[in-house]
């Protein structure tokens, strides 16, 4: 069964027969985490580099920032029985508009800021695709671990 | 090149966007306007009419009452709600097919369109722009060129990931190399042969800011603003995804700063959902 991760959301989860799934990254950012002993793992959808522009909003939607966003993924994978030494990490989006410089650059502003906080919490990131003009679709299979990323205009491809 | 006297004639067999629409957008732009005058107008298209009373009438809206009439629905539901509908309405038909052509599935370039246009109509407000439905509905039909051009660029699809990765041409410039116009500016052709007004069609035509001296145009610049908003939030993209150009200027033109640009991401991020619902009912 595929559940759909929307923007601005995070979903977890260690049942076999599951597929998460987030479309339309854009400069947005998509989290991929998963722990191949116990099964378990999950996908943000994150918008926004920092919570601090609006911290209302960071109350009602913590999936919508990086900062906020992120530690909730991997403290809901860790309830499953994930462990932070063996978690893969996966990152995509971040994509840019031509031209588009310093702090409008909010593509590559998300991409850093979870730079920022991986490397303040020694995670180091396996793979990934970020940066470039193109709209990604990410979908993570719970059984396997197995990651397909899709690019508007190509089709799916195993990471 | 494209001959233009065949995009002429593609745009002739298509089905317009009902009249309706630009006459609606005067009445409901004007502030001396009343309720009556905004029901008169839509009510003037029957099938229009029907369909904003069965949206109306959802669940999605949950009225005690039925509403009967446009006059009902606008006294029910508001003014700004049901003209929205009704720019909705009138422009779905022509929105919500596939284009092979720039790789999107059904229903895509609707979704982008239409999160085009709240974000145009939101940030009219935040900026004080009295228009904001001339605003929202240009936001709405600004892709509109798309659905004609999209076979030739299906035809040409080599080309254009050429001049577009290789060459590092925006996707519009791509376009307007090979077949001598863009989806801008075919699309602007279309809605002057529909008879919208001038200057919904000066918008359309420059909604990507191809020319420089369009970058102080307010109303333009707007559009532009919600184009990029929408390209950055990736809903309904195709495969020219963010290939177009970001003009800095038009920010500093409008008096943005790159916060307040995250502030209408977020806003529009809280408004995600309500934009699925509606359009799931429209």
């Amino acid at each position: 069964m595929e559940h759909i991760v929307g923007v601005a959301d995070m979903k977890v989860s260690n049942r076999p027969g599951e597929t998460l799934v987030t479309y339309s990254l854009g400069s947005c950012i998509g989290v991929v985490i998963y722990d191949p002993v116990v099964k378990a793992g999950g996908i943000l959808h994150y918008m926004l580099p920092d919570s601090s522009i609006d911290e209302q909003k960071a109350v009602a939607k913590p999936y919508m920032f990086a900062d906020s966003g992120i530690p909730r993924l991997f403290k809901a994978a860790y309830k499953l029985g994930a462990l932070k030494h063996r978690i893969k990490v996966y990152v995509a989006g971040g994509a840019e508009i031509l031209d588009q410089k310093g702090f409008f650059n909010i593509g590559k502003r998300n991409y850093m800021a979870l730079k920022k906080i991986f490397f303040k919490n020694n995670v180091m990131v396996d793979k990934q695709d970020v940066g470039g003009n193109v709209n990604r679709t990410v979908r993570l299979e719970i059984a396997t671990g197995d990651i397909y990323i899709k690019i508007c205009g190509s089709e799916d491809m195993k990471i | 090149m494209t001959n233009l006297q065949q995009l002429l004639r593609e745009i002739r067999n298509l089905k317009p966007v009902p009249a309706v629409t630009a006459q609606l957008i005067q009445v409901a732009d004007d502030p001396g306007s009343s309720m009556e005058d905004i029901a008169n107008v839509i009510q003037y298209d029957p099938v229009i009419t029907a369909e904003i009373l069965k949206t109306c009438n959802s669940a999605y809206f949950g009225l005690k009452h039925p509403a009967e009439s446009i006059k009902d629905a606008v006294s029910m539901l508001g003014i700004d709600q049901v003209t929205e509908l009704a720019l909705m309405k009138s422009a779905s038909g022509s929105l919500k097919d596939r284009q092979k052509g720039y790789g999107t599935q059904p229903g895509d370039l609707w979704r982008y369109s239409v999160a085009c246009a709240v974000i145009a109509k939101k940030s009219a407000s935040i900026l004080g722009l009295a228009d904001k439905n001339t605003l929202f509905t240009a936001a709405l039909l600004k892709d509109i060129g798309k659905i004609i051009l999209d076979t030739h660029v299906l035809k040409s699809s080599d080309m254009i990931d050429r001049l577009v990765a290789d060459k590092g041409l925006s996707f519009r410039e791509a376009e307007k190399k090979i077949f001598g116009i863009d989806h801008a500016e075919l699309g602007a052709l279309m809605l002057k042969m529909w008879k919208f007004s001038p200057r919904m069609v000066k918008i359309i035509r420059h909604h990507h800011l191809s020319d420089e001296k369009m970058i102080k145009d307010r109303e333009t610049g707007i559009v532009y603003l919600s184009d990029c908003v929408c390209m950055m939030m990736g809903i309904g993209l195709g495969k020219d995804g963010l290939s177009y150009r970001f003009r800095q200027e038009v920010m500093k033109e409008l008096g943005l700063s790159a916060d307040d640009i995250s502030l209408i991401i977020a806003d529009f991020g809280v408004q995600m959902q309500q934009i699925e619902q509606l359009l799931n009912i429209v």
